[in-house]
C-alpha cells in the first residue's frame, strides 16, 4: 500500500513539475538522464571486457607459437625470433560459426611467462599449448612444468578453460605423434605432481597452492582432469614447403571452430 | 622519429605481418655513414693545446725529481715538524706577560734539554728496528695458533663423538621434544587448497586499463564509441623525454636504496628503465610517475623470476634413477647461515623420502663437525629408522679437523654412491671473498667434485657488500677452475629473511649480479623455516 502511495506521489510531482515549467526541474531531470546513460555505457563497456574472446598461445620456448600465430592471423610465413612481447591479432572463423577470435601469442621464456599469463588469463576462451614434437624428449621436464603451471592456475581450473595441446613441427622426420606425446607427458606429469605438491611454500604465506592433479589411486591421465577438456592434435606451422606453402593447421582450425 | 611517423598507423593497429622493405633505406643510410667515417679519417689530427693536457694541471714543485735530496728533505721535514711543534708549545709561554716566573724558567730549561733528547731518541729508534732485522728471519708466533705437536691435545672431536660413557646421556638428550614432533609431516607432499590471490585481480585491472585504448581502436566497429575516440585525439598525447623521467627516476632510485638495494644496482636498474621508456607515448590518463612505476615493477619481477626450472626434488629423483647421488655444495662468507640452512634442506628432503648424507667439509671452524652431528642426531630422532623400513635417513660423513676439504667431499660422494644414499649436502667453511688461498681451495673442491648444484648462501641483511661478495666468488670460481666451462654459482639461498621487514632489496641485488635464481629463502632457525621466493610479493613490498 505504501509503495503504491509512493509511486502516486512521484507521479504527481512529475505532473506538477511539467505544469510549472520550472527550469531547475528540467535541469534535474536532464542530469538524472545523463547519469543513467553514463552508467549504462559503463556497464556495457565492462560487459565487453568480460566477454572472453581470446585464445592464448603458450608453451615452452622455441615451440613455434609465433609462426603459428602469423599463419592463423595473416596467412604468412615469417622468420621469427624469441618473443619478448605478446603478439595479438584477430582470426576470422571460417565454416559454420562466424565471428572473430582474438589470438594472443605469449612469450614462452621462463622469465616472462608468468607475467604475461597473469595479465591475459582473464580473457582466455581457450588455451593452445604448443609443443615441439621433435625435441620433446630433451625438454620434457620444462614442457611438463609449464603445462602443470597452467593446469593448476586458479582461474583456469575454476573456469574449466578448454585446452588444446598442439604437437607442432610434424614436418621434421623425428617428430613424435600425438599419442606418443600424450603418453610421455602423462608419465612426466605423474612424477611432477608429487614433487610440485611437496614444494616449499612462498615467502608471503600464500600457502602451496599446487593441487594434486588427476586421481590419487592410479597414474596420471589427461582424461582424469574432469572439468577440463584436453585435446591432442598434430600440426605443422611451417608446412612441407616452408616459405612457399601453407602451414598444415587443419586440426587446430577444427578445434577453434569447436570452442568458438 | 621519421621511422615512427612513417609506420605509425601500422604500429598502432598492430599490423606487424606486413612486408616491410627496408633494404633501400638501409643502403642509403649505410653509404652516408661510410662516407662520414672516411672523411673523419682523412682529416689531420688536431694537437691538444697546453690547457687541455695533463701537465698543466700539475704544480711545478711536485714534478721536481732528485733522488739524493729526498732522504735529507724527509729529515729536514721531520725536524721542521718537530720545531713547529716546539714553536707552538713555546708560544703560549712567551706570549705571557713577559715576567718570567720560576716555573716558566724551569720549563724553559727542561725544553732546552728536551731538545737534546728528541733527536737522540729518534736516532735510537731508527737504529733498533734495523738491528732486529739483521738478526735473521724468525718464524712468527701467533697467540692462538698451535703446532702439529699440540694438535693431539687440541683435537676435541673424539671427546664429543661416540664415546661409550656418553652414549646413554646423549640418547636421552636427543629424544624429540613436543615442539619438534609438531614439525613432523609439515613439509611433505600434503594437499594444499587452491587459493586465489585477490591482489592479482587488482594488478590485472590496472593493466587492462592501459590495454583498452588499443582495443578500442582495433575493435572500432561499434559506432557508439566513435565519439570517445574523437575526444582522445583532442586531448593529445605526450612523448616522454629523458628530463621528464629523470626526476621520477631519481626518487625511485633513492627509494630502492632505502630498501637496501645496492647503490650501483639501483642506478643501473633505473638507467635501464629510462632507456626503455624514452620516446614512449603516454596514454591520456596515465601519469609519468605511474608509467615509470609500472615499468620498474615489471623489470623487477622479470629479474626475480627464475630463468630456468627449479625443482630440486625432481632432479634428485632423476639422479636416484641414474644410481648416482645428487650433490649440493653450500658456500658463502662467514656467519651467513650455511650449516643451519643445510640442516633445514635436509629436513625437507627427509620429509619427502630421500636419504641424505651430510659431508662435513668445514674443517676449520671449531665445533662445525659437532654442530652437524647434533643436527644429524635430531633429524634421525624425528625420522627414526623404524618409520622408514629400517634405513637410517640422515648420515654424517666427517674426517675431523685440519684435513683437505676437497678430499673429504670426494670420499663422501663415493660413500653415498656405495651405500645408496640419494642426496649429498656438502657444508664448506665460511670464507671472505678477498682471501685468495681459501677461494682457490673452494674452486678446487667444486672442480674436483662437479656437484649438481652450487648454492651461494647470502644473508638478506647485506647491503652493498653483496655486490662485492658475489662478483668475487664468481670470479674466483672462474679463474681457478682451469676448464673451458667453469662451474659457477648456480643458485642463491637468501637467509635471515625474517629479520628484514620489507627492506628486501638484497634479493634484487643478488639476482642482478649473478642472473641466477633464488632457490631457498631462510626465515628462521627451526627446521620448518624454509620457503620459496614469491617474486610478486617481494617486488610489491620493495616498491611500496
Amino acid at each position: 500500500m505504501s509503495r503504491q502511495g509512493n509511486v502516486e506521489f512521484w507521479y504527481k510531482t512529475l505532473e506538477q513539475g511539467f505544469a510549472n515549467g520550472d527550469p531547475s526541474f528540467y535541469a534535474i531531470l536532464v542530469a538524472l538522464l545523463v547519469g543513467i546513460i553514463t552508467l549504462f555505457v559503463v556497464f556495457i563497456r565492462l560487459g565487453k571486457k568480460n566477454n572472453r574472446r581470446g585464445i592464448l598461445m603458450m608453451g615452452a620456448c622455441d615451440g613455434g607459437k609465433t609462426l603459428m600465430f602469423s599463419r592463423l592471423t595473416a596467412n604468412k610465413y615469417v622468420e621469427t625470433y624469441t618473443s619478448i612481447k605478446e603478439n595479438t591479432g584477430n582470426y576470422e572463423l571460417t565454416g559454420d560459426k562466424t565471428g572473430t577470435l582474438r589470438m594472443i601469442d605469449l612469450p614462452g621464456h621462463e622469465r616472462l611467462r608468468s607475467q604475461y599469463f597473469d595479465q591475459y588469463k582473464a580473457s582466455a576462451r581457450g588455451i593452445m599449448f604448443v609443443v615441439d614434437s621433435a625435441s620433446l624428449q630433451k625438454d620434457i621436464k620444462d614442457v611438463a612444468e609449464c603445462l602443470y603451471t597452467i593446469l593448476t592456475d586458479g582461474f583456469v581450473s575454476s573456469a574449466a578453460v578448454p585446452i588444446l595441446i598442439a604437437c607442432n613441427k610434424q614436418d621434421l622426420t623425428l617428430a613424435k605423434g600425438a599419442k606418443v606425446v600424450q603418453k610421455q607427458l602423462e608419465k612426466e606429469m605423474n612424477t611432477l605432481r608429487v614433487t610440485r605438491s611437496a614444494a616449499l611454500e612462498g615467502t608471503s604465506d600464500t600457502g602451496n597452492n599446487n593441487t594434486f592433479l588427476g586421481r590419487r589411486d592410479r597414474d596420471f591421465q589427461f582424461a582424469d582432469l574432469k572439468p577440463f577438456t584436453v585435446d591432442f592434435v598434430e600440426c605443422s606451422a611451417r608446412g612441407s614447403n616452408g616459405t612457399d606453402g601453407d602451414g598444415e593447421l587443419n586440426q587446430v582450425i577444427d578445434w577453434l571452430q569447436k570452442i568458438a | 622519429m621519421e621511422f615512427r611517423d612513417k609506420y605509425k598507423d601500422d604500429l598502432t593497429q598492430g599490423n606487424l605481418s606486413r612486408n616491410f622493405n627496408f633494404t633501400e633505406d638501409f643502403k642509403t643510410l649505410l653509404k652516408i655513414a661510410e662516407d662520414n667515417v672516411r672523411k673523419e679519417a682523412q682529416k689531420p689530427k688536431v694537437m691538444k693545446s697546453f690547457e687541455e693536457s695533463q701537465k698543466s694541471k700539475k704544480t711545478v714543485a711536485s714534478m721536481i725529481e732528485n733522488k739524493k735530496e729526498t732522504p735529507k728533505s724527509v729529515k729536514e721535514q721531520k725536524k721542521k715538524a718537530a720545531e713547529a711543534v716546539k714553536a707552538k708549545a713555546a708560544e703560549p709561554t712567551t706570549v705571557s706577560n713577559g715576567t718570567l716566573d720560576e716555573e716558566t724558567i724551569r720549563k724553559n730549561i727542561e725544553k732546552k734539554f728536551g731538545l737534546n733528547k728528541k733527536p737522540k731518541a729518534e736516532k735510537a729508534k731508527t737504529e733498533s728496528p734495523d738491528a732486529n732485522k739483521k738478526k735473521g728471519k724468525q718464524a712468527r708466533k701467533w697467540d692462538k695458533g698451535g703446532t702439529t705437536k699440540e694438535m693431539r691435545e687440541l683435537d676435541f672431536s673424539a671427546a664429543n663423538g661416540d664415546g661409550d660413557k656418553d652414549k646413554d646421556r646423549d640418547l636421552d638428550e636427543t629424544l624429540p621434544t613436543e615442539e619438534d614432533l609438531a614439525m613432523l609431516g609439515s613439509m611433505s607432499g600434503n594437499l594444499g587448497d587452491l587459493e586465489e590471490e585477490s591482489s592479482d585481480e587488482e594488478e590485472s585491472e590496472e593493466e587492462e586499463e592501459e590495454d583498452t585504448p588499443v582495443q578500442q581502436k582495433s575493435a572500432g566497429k561499434s559506432k557508439g564509441f566513435g565519439m570517445f575516440n574523437v575526444f582522445k585525439g583532442l586531448v593529445g598525447s605526450k612523448t616522454l623525454t629523458r628530463d621528464d623521467i629523470q626526476d621520477v627516476l631519481n626518487k625511485m632510485r633513492d627509494h630502492l636504496i632505502s630498501k637496501n638495494v645496492a647503490a650501483d644496482i639501483a642506478a643501473k636498474l633505473c638507467d635501464s628503465v629510462a632507456t626503455k621508456l624514452e620516446g614512449k607515448v603516454l596514454g591520456t590518463f596515465n601519469t609519468v610517475a605511474s608509467t615509470v612505476r609500472n615499468t620498474l615493477q615489471e623489470a623487477c619481477v622479470q629479474l626475480l623470476s627464475p630463468k630456468r626450472r627449479i625443482d630440486i626434488l625432481r632432479d634428485a629423483m632423476e639422479a636416484k634413477q641414474q644410481n648416482r647421488p645428487y650433490t649440493i655444495v653450500f658456500c658463502g662468507v662467514n656467519g651467513v647461515g650455511k650449516s643451519t640452512n643445510l640442516a633445514k634442506v635436509s629436513f625437507w628432503l627427509v620429509e619427502n623420502g630421500f636419504r641424505v648424507l651430510i659431508a662435513a667439509c668445514d674443517t676449520f671452524r671449531a665445533g662445525a663437525v659437532e654442530q652437524l652431528r647434533t643436527h644429524t642426531r635430531k633429524l634421525n630422532a624425528l625420522h627414526p629408522p623404524t618409520k622408514h623400513n629400517g634405513m637410517q635417513m640422515v648420515q654424517l660423513y666427517e674426517q675431523g679437523y685440519g684435513k683437505d676439504a676437497a678430499g673429504i667431499a670426494m670420499q663422501a660422494v663415493n660413500y653415498a654412491r656405495d651405500y645408496k644414499l640419494d642426496v649429498t649436502l656438502i657444508d664448506t667453511a665460511g670464507r671472505m671473498q678477498d682471501n685468495e688461498p681459501l677461494m682457490r681451495a673452494l674452486a678446487k673442491l667444486i672442480k674436483v667434485n662437479q656437484p649438481d648444484l652450487v648454492l651461494f648462501v647470502g644473508e638478506a641483511l647485506v647491503g652493498n657488500e653483496a655486490v662485492d661478495q658475489l662478483t668475487k666468488f664468481n670470479q674466483a670460481l672462474a679463474d681457478h677452475s682451469q676448464m673451458e666451462n667453469p662451474r659457477l654459482i648456480d643458485g642463491i639461498v637468501l637467509t635471515k629473511f625474517d629479520t628484514i621487514d620489507d627492506k628486501v632489496g638484497a634479493a634484487v641485488s643478488m639476482t642482478y649480479i649473478t642472473g641466477q635464481p633464488i632457490v631457498f629463502v631462510g626465515t628462521g632457525q627451526t627446521y620448518t623455516d624454509l620457503k620459496n621466493l614469491n617474486a610478486k610479493a617481494v617486488v610489491s613490498a620493495l616498491l611500496k
